[in-house]
Protein backbone atom coordinates (compact mmCIF):
# COMPACT_ATOMS: atom_id res chain seq x y z
CA UNK A 1 0.00 0.00 0.00
CA UNK A 2 2.75 2.62 1.09
CA UNK A 3 4.67 1.54 -1.99
CA UNK A 4 1.73 2.95 -4.53
CA UNK A 5 1.56 5.88 -2.58
CA UNK A 6 0.74 9.21 -4.60
CA UNK A 7 3.84 11.54 -5.43
CA UNK A 8 3.15 15.03 -5.75
CA UNK A 9 5.26 15.34 -8.79
CA UNK A 10 5.29 12.25 -11.00
CA UNK A 11 7.88 10.98 -12.87
CA UNK A 12 7.76 11.75 -16.92
CA UNK A 13 8.03 9.24 -19.29
CA UNK A 14 9.98 7.47 -17.05
CA UNK A 15 12.70 9.65 -16.48
CA UNK A 16 12.09 10.64 -13.26
CA UNK A 17 13.56 14.01 -12.29
CA UNK A 18 14.38 14.35 -8.77
CA UNK A 19 13.97 17.48 -6.34
CA UNK A 20 17.84 17.82 -5.76
CA UNK A 21 18.06 17.94 -9.44
CA UNK A 22 15.34 19.77 -10.43
CA UNK A 23 16.51 23.19 -7.84
CA UNK A 24 20.22 22.41 -9.32
CA UNK A 25 18.87 23.13 -12.66
CA UNK A 26 16.45 25.92 -11.17
CA UNK A 27 19.35 27.39 -8.92
CA UNK A 28 21.56 27.39 -12.13
CA UNK A 29 19.34 29.67 -14.13
CA UNK A 30 18.57 31.80 -11.03
CA UNK A 31 22.43 31.82 -10.34
CA UNK A 32 22.75 32.48 -14.78
CA UNK A 33 20.52 35.16 -14.87
CA UNK A 34 21.61 37.38 -11.38
CA UNK A 35 25.36 36.96 -13.15
CA UNK A 36 24.09 38.31 -16.80
CA UNK A 37 22.72 41.13 -14.34
CA UNK A 38 25.79 41.84 -13.38
CA UNK A 39 27.75 41.83 -15.82
CA UNK A 40 25.00 43.94 -17.86
CA UNK A 41 25.26 46.65 -14.81
CA UNK A 42 28.89 46.87 -14.70
CA UNK A 43 29.16 47.32 -18.69
CA UNK A 44 26.26 49.78 -18.40
CA UNK A 45 28.27 51.69 -15.89
CA UNK A 46 31.87 51.39 -17.18
CA UNK A 47 30.38 52.68 -20.67
CA UNK A 48 28.73 56.07 -19.51
CA UNK A 49 31.63 56.49 -17.03
CA UNK A 50 33.93 56.27 -20.17
CA UNK A 51 31.45 58.00 -23.24
CA UNK A 52 30.28 61.06 -20.89
CA UNK A 53 29.93 62.91 -24.01
CA UNK A 54 26.92 61.12 -25.14
CA UNK A 55 23.55 62.28 -25.56
CA UNK A 56 21.10 62.34 -22.03
CA UNK A 57 18.38 60.20 -23.66
CA UNK A 58 20.38 57.74 -24.61
CA UNK A 59 22.54 57.60 -21.36
CA UNK A 60 19.25 57.49 -19.29
CA UNK A 61 18.19 54.63 -22.17
CA UNK A 62 21.37 52.96 -21.15
CA UNK A 63 20.76 52.81 -17.68
CA UNK A 64 17.70 51.22 -17.86
CA UNK A 65 19.20 48.41 -20.23
CA UNK A 66 19.59 46.03 -16.86
CA UNK A 67 16.16 46.11 -15.36
CA UNK A 68 14.62 44.03 -17.56
CA UNK A 69 17.21 41.45 -16.91
CA UNK A 70 16.94 41.75 -13.41
CA UNK A 71 13.30 41.64 -13.53
CA UNK A 72 13.79 38.17 -15.05
CA UNK A 73 15.90 37.22 -12.19
CA UNK A 74 13.81 38.34 -9.89
CA UNK A 75 10.48 36.29 -11.34
CA UNK A 76 12.60 33.33 -11.61
CA UNK A 77 14.15 33.72 -8.10
CA UNK A 78 10.35 34.07 -6.89
CA UNK A 79 9.19 31.06 -8.91
CA UNK A 80 12.22 29.32 -7.45
CA UNK A 81 11.07 30.09 -3.84
CA UNK A 82 7.59 28.89 -4.65
CA UNK A 83 8.67 25.57 -6.25
CA UNK A 84 10.88 24.72 -3.07
CA UNK A 85 9.90 22.38 -0.60
CA UNK A 86 9.01 24.11 2.83
CA UNK A 87 12.33 23.61 4.56
CA UNK A 88 14.07 25.72 2.29
CA UNK A 89 11.18 28.44 1.71
CA UNK A 90 11.70 28.62 5.66
CA UNK A 91 15.61 29.02 5.09
CA UNK A 92 14.69 31.69 2.59
CA UNK A 93 12.01 33.74 4.23
CA UNK A 94 14.75 33.90 7.85
CA UNK A 95 17.76 34.29 5.35
CA UNK A 96 15.20 37.60 4.07
CA UNK A 97 14.43 38.14 7.71
CA UNK A 98 18.06 39.25 7.90
CA UNK A 99 18.72 40.71 5.06
CA UNK A 100 16.16 42.95 4.84
CA UNK A 101 16.57 44.87 8.07
CA UNK A 102 20.43 44.61 8.00
CA UNK A 103 19.89 46.55 4.55
CA UNK A 104 17.52 49.20 6.26
CA UNK A 105 19.76 49.73 9.04
CA UNK A 106 22.53 50.51 6.75
CA UNK A 107 20.93 52.84 4.60
CA UNK A 108 19.53 54.47 7.77
CA UNK A 109 22.66 54.94 9.10
CA UNK A 110 23.85 55.99 6.11
CA UNK A 111 21.38 59.27 5.97
CA UNK A 112 21.92 60.44 9.52
CA UNK A 113 26.03 60.08 8.80
CA UNK A 114 24.95 61.65 6.00
CA UNK A 115 23.48 64.64 8.29
CA UNK A 116 25.94 64.57 10.86
CA UNK A 117 29.05 64.95 8.53
CA UNK A 118 29.59 65.12 4.91
CA UNK A 119 29.82 61.63 3.18
CA UNK A 120 32.04 62.14 -0.16
CA UNK A 121 30.49 60.51 -3.07
CA UNK A 122 34.03 58.51 -3.59
CA UNK A 123 33.87 57.19 -0.08
CA UNK A 124 30.40 56.40 0.08
CA UNK A 125 27.52 56.46 -1.71
CA UNK A 126 24.61 54.68 -3.33
CA UNK A 127 27.58 53.12 -5.85
CA UNK A 128 29.08 51.31 -2.70
CA UNK A 129 26.11 50.25 -0.48
CA UNK A 130 24.29 47.40 -2.75
CA UNK A 131 27.51 44.63 -2.73
CA UNK A 132 26.07 45.00 1.28
CA UNK A 133 22.82 43.66 0.33
CA UNK A 134 24.19 40.42 -1.35
CA UNK A 135 26.49 40.25 1.72
CA UNK A 136 23.51 40.22 4.40
CA UNK A 137 21.81 37.67 2.03
CA UNK A 138 24.41 35.16 2.62
CA UNK A 139 24.72 35.92 5.83
CA UNK A 140 21.83 35.05 6.33
CA UNK A 141 21.40 31.45 4.22
CA UNK A 142 24.51 30.79 6.63
CA UNK A 143 22.73 31.49 9.77
CA UNK A 144 19.37 29.50 8.65
CA UNK A 145 21.02 26.44 7.05
CA UNK A 146 23.05 26.13 10.17
CA UNK A 147 20.45 26.10 12.27
CA UNK A 148 18.34 23.80 10.48
CA UNK A 149 20.60 21.43 8.78
CA UNK B 1 7.90 18.48 18.61
CA UNK B 2 9.55 14.66 19.15
CA UNK B 3 9.02 12.00 16.02
CA UNK B 4 9.57 8.39 15.07
CA UNK B 5 10.05 9.06 11.20
CA UNK B 6 14.14 7.45 11.79
CA UNK B 7 12.66 4.04 13.27
CA UNK B 8 9.64 4.08 10.76
CA UNK B 9 11.82 4.49 7.62
CA UNK B 10 14.61 2.59 9.16
CA UNK B 11 11.79 -0.55 8.97
CA UNK B 12 11.36 0.09 5.60
CA UNK B 13 15.16 0.14 4.69
CA UNK B 14 14.37 3.68 3.09
CA UNK B 15 17.42 6.02 2.62
CA UNK B 16 16.20 9.50 3.41
CA UNK B 17 16.33 10.49 -0.21
CA UNK B 18 14.37 7.60 -0.92
CA UNK B 19 11.61 9.05 1.67
CA UNK B 20 11.92 12.22 0.84
CA UNK B 21 11.49 11.57 -3.00
CA UNK B 22 8.30 9.95 -2.14
CA UNK B 23 6.63 12.87 -0.23
CA UNK B 24 8.42 15.75 -2.72
CA UNK B 25 10.91 16.96 -0.45
CA UNK B 26 14.62 17.96 -0.29
CA UNK B 27 16.81 15.05 1.90
CA UNK B 28 17.40 18.22 4.00
CA UNK B 29 14.63 18.54 5.05
CA UNK B 30 13.26 14.82 5.56
CA UNK B 31 17.25 15.03 8.07
CA UNK B 32 16.31 17.91 9.88
CA UNK B 33 12.71 16.42 10.67
CA UNK B 34 14.01 13.36 11.93
CA UNK B 35 17.04 15.37 14.44
CA UNK B 36 13.98 17.73 15.35
CA UNK B 37 15.58 20.80 14.34
CA UNK B 38 12.76 21.59 12.11
CA UNK B 39 8.82 20.42 12.55
CA UNK B 40 7.01 19.99 9.63
CA UNK B 41 4.25 21.37 8.29
CA UNK B 42 0.51 19.71 9.05
CA UNK B 43 0.10 18.88 5.25
CA UNK B 44 3.67 17.36 5.46
CA UNK B 45 3.01 15.38 8.55
CA UNK B 46 -0.45 13.80 7.16
CA UNK B 47 1.43 13.07 3.76
CA UNK B 48 4.54 11.38 6.06
CA UNK B 49 1.11 9.74 8.05
CA UNK B 50 -0.23 8.50 5.32
CA UNK B 51 2.45 7.06 3.47
CA UNK B 52 3.47 4.50 6.48
CA UNK B 53 0.04 4.26 7.03
CA UNK B 54 -0.08 5.17 11.14
CA UNK B 55 -1.67 7.79 12.42
CA UNK B 56 -0.52 11.58 13.01
CA UNK B 57 0.12 10.51 16.69
CA UNK B 58 1.97 7.21 15.63
CA UNK B 59 4.57 9.51 13.80
CA UNK B 60 4.84 12.84 15.87
CA UNK B 61 4.46 13.22 19.57
CA UNK B 62 4.62 16.15 22.00
CA UNK B 63 8.20 16.70 23.97
CA UNK B 64 11.45 18.72 23.21
CA UNK B 65 13.26 16.20 20.64
CA UNK B 66 17.03 15.32 21.66
CA UNK B 67 18.84 17.45 19.48
CA UNK B 68 17.31 20.53 20.57
CA UNK B 69 17.84 19.51 24.13
CA UNK B 70 21.13 19.59 23.34
CA UNK B 71 20.96 22.84 22.06
CA UNK B 72 18.71 24.32 24.39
Amino acid sequence: MSDSFPRKSPPIDGAPVSRSAGLLTKGSVILGLFVLWLVMYFGVRFFLEANPELERGIRMLLAFTPTPVFALFLWSFVQGIRSSDELERRIQLEALAVAFPLGVLLLTTLGLMQRAVELKFEDWSYNHVSPFFGFFYLIGILLARRRYT
Amino acid sequence: MRNRLKVLRAERDWSQAELAERVDVSRQTINAIETGKYDPSLPLAFTLARLFDVPLEGIFFPGESSEREKTA
